[in-house]
């Protein structure tokens, strides 16, 4: 499972929807764009700011002109929507995301490792 | 498929605006967009960015034509059916049931 290597990124994207986009690695989706482009791709990375990367992309430009690209960054604030594939299980997805999150905030152990949140302290 | 991602949830009592979302979850809602866009859809989730998941959607695009001669505005829309929809937050304008026509 891809998880960020970022304390912040894994927070802000355990406590937003953007957690599912995440977990639509390597699923071929189309990303509306905010100026009304289109691109259709395999995703290969989706960060907590909905930054998204496309692999083998077929973009459709405003105008309707169709080219491909090998790669296509998307910054997070361009994204209108994106098409959720019919074969994704939504829940499950999102599941995934937090447990794969929880392995690795809570690797060796609890007591063991550094801490990303300190422990309730006891008054 | 019901789904309320927020993890934080302790209230089942309406205290804030999100709440008031929160009451439409699986429901279907209207929600209108910037640039002159809307949605008509089932509520399946949503954070708080107003990012959505929606399902069964219907985008209509409405847009303005000037008529060369009159002058007079012509409003045409386009719409488009998608099975599962995600909206990015920072599009949507507001959240409501869905209007009743007529």
């Amino acid at each position: 499972m891809e998880v960020s290597h970022s304390v912040k990124e894994r927070t802000i994207a355990e406590n937003s929807l953007v957690i599912l986009l995440q977990g639509l690695h390597s699923h071929v989706t189309t990303v509306d764009l905010r100026d009304e482009s289109t691109a259709t791709g395999r995703v290969t990375n989706v960060d907590a700011f909905m930054n998204v990367r496309l692999a083998e992309v077929t973009y459709t430009d405003r105008q309707g002109t169709v080219s491909h690209l090998d790669e296509l960054f998307v910054t997070g604030r361009n994204v209108r929507y994106v098409h959720i594939p019919d074969e994704v299980d939504i829940r499950a997805t999102i599941e995934r995301q937090l447990q794969a999150i929880h392995r690795v905030r809570y690797f060796g152990g609890r007591d063991k490792g550094r801490k990303e949140f300190p422990r309730t302290k006891h008054k | 498929v019901a789904f309320f991602f927020f993890q934080q949830q302790t209230t089942n009592t309406v205290e804030e605006p999100l709440d008031l979302i929160r009451l439409s979850l699986d429901e279907r809602i209207y929600v209108k967009m910037r640039n002159d866009r809307e949605l008509r859809g089932r509520l399946h989730a949503y954070d708080q960015h107003l990012n959505m998941i929606l399902g069964d959607v219907e985008e209509t695009v409405t847009t303005i034509e000037i008529d060369e001669e009159t002058y007079e505005e012509i409003y045409k829309s386009t719409k488009r059916n998608i099975p599962m929809l995600f909206v990015r937050g920072d599009g949507v304008v507001l959240v409501a049931p869905p209007l009743r026509v007529g």
